[in-house]
């Protein structure tokens, strides 16, 4: 009994992760309606950023790191989108191609990341901590705020859709991109402020994989990455609060499942979450009307 | 009010114009959707652009609200060139449309349709919203009256909580209509308002067209019910082939031998051209 709330407790750690990195690439999606396939890397920056800043001279804090790592992500976001793949969505109407430079994108990335950071397995300089009791579950302290940053997070992103102008006009251009400007909606600067916010949050995501993890390499976002499709998939392509719920749903299916199975296995549980919910509930659990 | 200007094809544009058009071109590929269409709205009028199918009526619409940009020629509003502004430019300007297929944001509900439409607001801006949460909520509350004011004079409120995509097809036009009124319109381009809607709310419509010019705005609307156009209308523009036929009062232009002629093969009678 005691394992499974162990894995429970590990779960929710998971979901922690992927509800922030899945959050972000649906709020991208959202707007621009392709998905970035770059994302596992923007991740990979932010890990690799708040690793430099933690464990080079500065020894800046772990949180302080993943904070500023996460906003260099939200500007390389915005900058990508405004020099590269804005002109292409534009200049090519067919999906297809955007998702191909997006590809093409994570490939120069992931290649960018080697040959600046190495190939070699990276740590952060955090202390070893001793797991602590919180009723039937175990966590670390690092545990316990990477769960604290995902719900707040998660609380931010739920205040600013439903209570404020600019969450209100996200939703309105996700919803219809056309209307929502003849509305009077900046719909250039809301996508711009989409690929700031899905930056940051992939940013982060980054960081605090590699936390929980305890290891970052250049190629763990991109690895990360069919996990959080799962979610995304699970939750309902488009759907921010989806993407919440499908994080927790595969969080702890991972997690949990790895009491049964060889704990290596992992990934293909949520491989096979995947196909599952692509067989019985294509269009997700929080499907939206007019999203591919 | 400009004098009707009969017959030929009209290039003088009105000084006293809430929105005019100068020789405006558009083509798509090698069809000339719209060949050096010009003409003005007069000021706080309801005005009709009518013509047949084809005419280039819903183009130059899409022109002079910005979902569209011209090949050549230039739009005013009032003495603002607005030629090079996007569509949302437009809107904060007060050049509020409407489309010919109703559109709504469906995954927000009825009231917070209206919400996104709301003039610019302090809330628009980041810093506002955390470092001036006291005026954001002052300015979200009035939005929030004004849009339950405007729902009840549409009989919508009932429905303010539903999402919009659970609306029926004369729903989402009074939503279409009362979204448009939410943002201050001063001029307001409704594409073919009536189309799909039962008689009894045309009416309705009718009366809100009417509200909305006794307070202050001026309409220019696409309407193919000529009956419609007779009765509430008191401007009447027609496009023919890409340009302007001509402009005046629809009981003049019945007299107008051009127009009979390409509008609707001889007989100008008041049915609905459908």
């Amino acid at each position: 009994m005691s394992e499974l709330f162990l894995a429970i407790g590990f779960g929710l750690v998971v979901a922690s992760v992927l509800a922030l990195s899945a959050v972000g690439l649906s709020l991208q999606f959202g707007i621009t309606n392709y998905i970035n396939f770059a994302f596992g890397d923007f991740m990979a920056i932010g890990a690799y950023t708040s690793w430099t800043l933690n464990t080079g001279p500065l020894h800046v804090n772990i949180w302080v790191a993943m904070l500023i790592g996460g906003l260099l992500v939200g500007v390389m976001a915005v900058l990508l989108n405004r020099f590269l793949l804005a002109p292409f969505a534009r200049r090519f109407q067919k999906l297809f191609y955007i998702l191909i430079v997006t590809f093409g994108l994570s490939l120069v990335l992931l290649n960018l990341v080697s040959s600046i950071w190495g190939d070699e397995v990276q740590r952060y300089n955090i202390s070893n901590q001793a797991p602590q009791h919180i009723g039937p579950f175990l966590f670390t302290v690092d545990q316990l705020v990477v769960i604290g940053i995902a719900i707040v997070a998660m609380l931010a992103i739920h205040f600013m859709l439903t209570r404020t102008r600019i969450g209100k006009s996200m939703r309105a251009m996700s919803d219809n991109s056309t209307l929502a400007m003849t509305s009077g909606i900046n719909t250039g600067f809301i996508t711009t402020l989409t690929w700031f916010l899905s930056g940051l949050l992939a940013g982060i995501g980054g960081t605090v994989l590699g936390i929980t993890q305890a290891s970052i390499t250049p190629g763990s976002g991109e690895t990360f990455l069919f996990v959080i499709f799962a979610a995304v998939i699970v939750g309902g392509v488009g759907s921010i609060y989806g993407a919440m719920v499908g994080a927790v749903i595969v969080g702890l299916a991972t997690e949990v499942a790895a009491l049964f199975i060889d704990p290596s296995y992992k990934l293909d549980i949520a491989f096979a979450i995947l196909i599952l919910a692509l067989l019985f509930r294509p269009s997700g659990l929080f499907s939206r009307p007019g999203k591919a | 009010m400009t004098a009707p200007d009969l017959g030929g094809a009209p290039t003088a544009i009105s000084v006293d114009s809430a929105l005019s058009c100068v020789d405006i071109h558009k083509s798509f590929g090698g069809a000339k959707a719209v060949n050096g269409a010009t003409f003005s709205v007069p000021k706080g009028s309801i005005t009709a652009l009518i013509g047949p199918n084809g005419a280039g009526k819903t183009t130059v619409v899409n022109i002079l609200s910005g979902s569209l940009s011209s090949d050549s020629g230039r739009v005013m509003m009032g003495d603002t060139d607005i030629t090079a502004l996007p569509s949302y430019q437009r809107a904060r300007l007060g050049l509020i449309r409407t489309f010919q297929l109703s559109r709504e944001l469906g995954g927000l509900t009825v009231f917070e349709n209206l919400m996104v439409a709301a003039k610019v607001q302090p809330g628009e801006s980041l810093m506002n919203v955390y470092l001036r949460p006291g005026l954001v909520r002052q300015a979200e509350k009035e939005s929030r009256e004004r849009a339950a004011s405007i729902l009840e004079q549409y009989g919508l409120y009932d429905l303010r909580d539903n999402w919009a995509r659970e609306l029926s097809g004369g729903q989402k036009r009074l939503l279409e209509i009362s979204r448009a009124v939410m943002a201050e319109p001063s001029l307001l381009l409704l594409d073919e308002p009536m189309a799909g809607v039962n008689p009894a709310l045309i009416d309705r419509i009718g009366g809100h067209i009417h509200e909305l010019k006794a307070a202050g705005v001026t309409v220019l609307m696409v309407e193919h019910n000529l009956g419609v156009v007779e009765k509430i209308c008191d401007h009447v523009i027609v496009l023919a082939e890409g340009r302007t036929l001509a402009t005046g009062l629809m009981s003049e232009l019945r007299e107008n031998t051009d127009v009979v002629r390409a509008y609707l093969g001889g007989v100008l009678d008041g049915r609905v051209d459908r």
